[in-house]
This record gives structure tokens, C-alpha cells and sequence, in this order.
């Protein structure tokens, strides 16, 4: 498994249980953090800083440690 | 509210606008109203004067025509060739007390030089036979006509005529006076005009005994030691605090000087002084001229603050018009953009862009609405994404 796509998927969550716009949040994230969220699928390598960038635009938008 | 936003900027420089506006406006109605008091201070004095000078012209034409009248009355000449001072006295009492009440305060007869005492003092008749010889005596000695001006006496400062009496051959048999206490004047200045008036004499002038007596007489207090270099001789005021001249008489200027603006209790007032003259050119006295202009700064005060009032208004409209415009021209569109440009990395590539203007923030629409229709099209061709769309 990605490591990115579990964040991914750890995102989505938090904002269909918060009720967000999803396209608006993560249009933010994916700004923040370079990432295009399309681009995410369980097959995406693990690079050590997009995962920091994603960790830490999740952290400023969502407010969600992961 | 963010700090480094564009209104917020914009908002600063137009609370920095209105904060210049309300100081502008605070330190021109300073300078107009300091400059306005200078003019009603400089015309209060120069209008002073003017009145005195009129006041002075009237009395002494006043005194010349009584004068001629007595010159001409041949029992009173009669009796003053006879020096028959019962007689003289029997003559001349019932009129001077109609002049009494009309200001006249003085009036004597001299003999002719080289004696030239005082022979009787209608306002004093058991004083006579001293020896007065001031510059206007001697001056009528001299020319043998009437001359007019003021004089100070050793207590008092008055306006005066003396002219000679002739005998039948032309001959001097003496000579008549008339005088008039300048103190009246200002009581008659303040009627006219409603500003307070103070007649300074120098003390050069005046002999320290003769005006500690004199106060004594008239029941005054005696106000030798209030200043340094004069004395005031009346005032039409009971405040003392309002005459108020530290330099020397003698260096006021012949226009007059407007001393400055104070203030005493909830009055505004300003202050000038002009000098007087005796006959022989002197600077024996000054008139000391004060004038309330409470009601001109509470005017100045009300348009004051009428004006500060109507510039907060106003720029506060402005500001409120400014970001108005700003929030729906620029603002508002920009963040619509943001918002746009956030949703498309989202994934809805749906959205779109509404060009509502062609102005500046228009082109920049239409510009970002074909960015995104590239970017659209290119996602498009991405292999992952076409399966998901």
C-alpha cells in the first residue's frame, strides 16, 4: 500500500464526516502540498517529501494529524 | 482581517486620509482664528484710538466755544481786570456746574505773566495764588493765543484749553482755563464700543504724593505699586488682571500694539495699547484696550467642529464607497477565481470561470478561464484520469 494514498484516503473521511466541500478541500491540499489528488492510487510511490508536503497541508487545511 | 490584504492597506491610507483631513482642518481654524484675533485685537486698538482722538477733538471744541463766550462777556472780563475774586466767582459758579455735568472738571483763571498764578479755581474756589507754570501755561504766555492739548497735572491727566483775555487795547489781562479729565473718556469709549478701556500714566509723570493724596480724596485705593513703570489712572473694568504691560510706555508704538489673546474664566479676550501725548510731545500715558472675542471663538469653535463632523462623515463614506467598489470590482472577483482555480485541482473540472467585465480584473478572468480549459484538456489526456471521469 501507498503511504500517500492512505493519507488520501485518511482525508476523505475527515471531510465526509465533517460534511466539507470535498472538491474545495482538496483542491486546497492538493495547492498546498503540489499533489493532485487524482493522481493518488494505491500503485504511487512513496516519496518522502511529497508525504511531508501532504502531512503538513492536511495539517494546516484540515487541521488532521497523519 | 489579514494585515498584508490589499484592504486592509487600502483601508489605512484612507483612515491615514482621514486622520490628515481632522488635523488639517484642526490647525487651519487655529491659524484662522489666530489670525482673525490679531485683526479684531489691531482694529479694537486702532478703532480706540481713533474714538479718543474724536472724543478729544469734541470736548476741546466744547471748551472753545464756552471759552469765546466768556472772553466776550464784558462783566466777567470787568471783573477779572478788577481782580474782584467774590465777584468773579458770583459770575461764573452757576455755569460751571452746568459744565460740571456736561465733563467739564476744571476750570481757572491765571494771571497775566510774569506772575501767572492761578487767580480762582472754579472746581476748588478756596485754592488760589500757586504758581502752575506747565508747557501749556508757558506755551500761552508765549503765542498769546489758545492752545489746546492734553496735560498731565500731578495727579491727574486732562484735556485743556487756555487762552488770554484781552482788555480793550488789545492788552493780555489774564488768562482762562478749561479742563476735562481723560478718565471720563474711556467710560464713554466703552459705552460706544462694549470693550474695556484702562488709562496707564507713567510715573515719571505723576509725583508719588500727590497721588497717594489724591486716591485718599477720591476714595480709590492707592495703586502706586501694582506696576513697575505706570500707574492707572481709571479703567472701565473691575478686574485688574486683564491690564497687564510689563515694558515701558514710552516705546508703544505711535499706531498702537496688539499685546495677545488670553484667556480669563470662560472669556477669550485680546489686548492692545496705544500711546497719548501731552502738548509738549510726551509719552505721558497709554490707553490700554481690551476686547472680549468669546463669542467670535465660539463661533470658530462651532464651525470647527461642524467641519471635523462633516470631514469624518464624508471620508468615512468614502471609505465605505472605496471598499464597496474595491470588494466588488476586485476583490470579490479575485476571490471567486481563487475559489474556481481551488475546485479544478479538486477535481471538478466542471467549474468555470464567469468573465463579468472586461476591465482589468475581466481580462484576467477570461485569461485564467483558458489557462483552465488548457489545463482541463490536458488532465483529460492523463490515462489514470480518464478512467475516473
Amino acid at each position: 500500500m501507498s503511504a500517500l494514498n492512505d493519507m488520501k484516503l485518511q482525508i476523505e473521511e475527515k471531510i465526509k464526516a465533517d460534511g466539507l466541500d470535498a472538491k474545495e478541500v482538496k483542491g486546497k491540499i492538493g495547492l498546498r502540498s503540489g499533489k493532485l489528488f487524482a493522481f493518488i492510487n494505491p500503485s504511487t510511490p512513496d516519496d518522502p517529501e511529497a508525504i511531508a508536503k501532504f502531512r503538513q497541508a492536511a495539517k494546516e487545511i484540515l487541521n488532521l494529524s497523519l | 482581517m489579514k494585515w498584508n490584504s490589499i484592504r486592509t492597506k487600502v483601508l489605512a491610507a484612507l483612515v491615514i486620509c482621514l486622520v490628515l483631513g481632522v488635523g488639517c482642518i484642526l490647525a487651519l481654524m487655529y491659524y484662522s482664528f489666530e489670525r482673525n484675533s490679531q485683526v479684531l485685537a489691531a482694529e479694537s486698538v486702532s478703532g480706540a484710538q481713533k474714538l479718543f482722538a474724536i472724543l478729544e477733538a469734541r470736548e476741546i471744541s466744547k471748551m472753545t466755544a464756552v471759552s469765546e463766550l466768556l472772553v466776550t462777556n464784558p462783566q466777567v472780563g470787568d471783573a477779572f481786570v478788577a481782580k474782584d475774586r467774590t465777584r468773579l466767582l458770583e459770575l461764573t459758579a452757576p455755569l460751571y456746574s452746568k459744565l460740571k455735568s456736561q465733563g467739564i472738571t476744571n476750570w481757572m483763571f491765571h494771571t497775566p505773566e510774569p506772575d501767572m498764578t492761578v487767580f480762582l479755581r472754579l472746581h476748588n474756589p478756596p485754592k488760589f495764588g500757586d504758581h502752575l507754570n506747565r508747557f501749556m501755561d508757558q506755551e500761552v504766555a508765549r503765542t498769546h493765543a489758545m492752545v489746546s492739548g492734553n496735560e498731565l497735572a500731578k495727579a491727574g491727566f486732562a484735556v485743556r484749553i487756555l487762552r488770554p483775555f484781552y482788555d480793550s487795547q488789545g492788552g493780555v489781562t489774564g488768562y482762562v482755563e478749561f479742563g476735562e479729565e481723560l478718565g471720563q473718556f474711556i467710560h464713554a469709549m466703552k459705552d460706544q464700543t462694549g470693550n474695556n478701556y484702562g488709562l496707564l500714566l507713567s510715573k515719571k509723570y505723576v509725583d508719588r504724593q500727590f497721588w497717594a493724596d489724591s486716591s485718599a480724596v477720591w476714595k480709590r485705593r492707592d495703586n502706586w505699586d501694582d506696576n513697575p513703570s505706570f500707574v492707572v489712572a481709571d479703567k472701565t473694568t473691575a478686574s485688574d488682571s486683564i491690564i497687564r504691560f510689563d515694558r515701558d510706555l514710552a516705546a508703544v508704538p505711535d499706531q498702537g500694539k496688539v499685546l495677545e489673546r488670553f484667556q480669563e474664566g470662560n472669556s477669550v479676550l485680546v489686548r492692545g495699547i496705544f500711546p497719548i501725548r501731552d502738548a509738549a510731545g510726551n509719552t505721558v500715558g497709554a490707553m490700554f484696550v481690551v476686547r472680549d472675542i468669546s463669542g467670535f471663538y465660539l463661533a470658530m469653535r462651532r464651525t470647527q467642529n461642524i467641519l471635523i463632523i462633516l470631514t469624518v462623515a464624508a471620508l468615512a463614506l468614502g471609505i465605505l464607497l472605496v471598499l464597496t467598489l474595491l470588494t466588488r470590482l476586485v476583490f470579490r472577483r479575485l476571490e471567486n477565481i481563487i475559489l474556481v482555480a481551488t475546485r479544478v485541482v479538486g477535481g471538478d473540472y466542471e467549474s468555470e470561470i464567469q468573465v463579468t467585465s472586461d476591465d482589468e480584473v475581466g481580462q484576467f478572468e477570461q485569461l485564467f478561464e483558458q489557462f483552465r480549459r488548457v489545463f482541463v484538456d490536458v488532465l483529460s489526456h492523463v490515462p489514470e484520469l480518464q478512467e475516473k471521469r
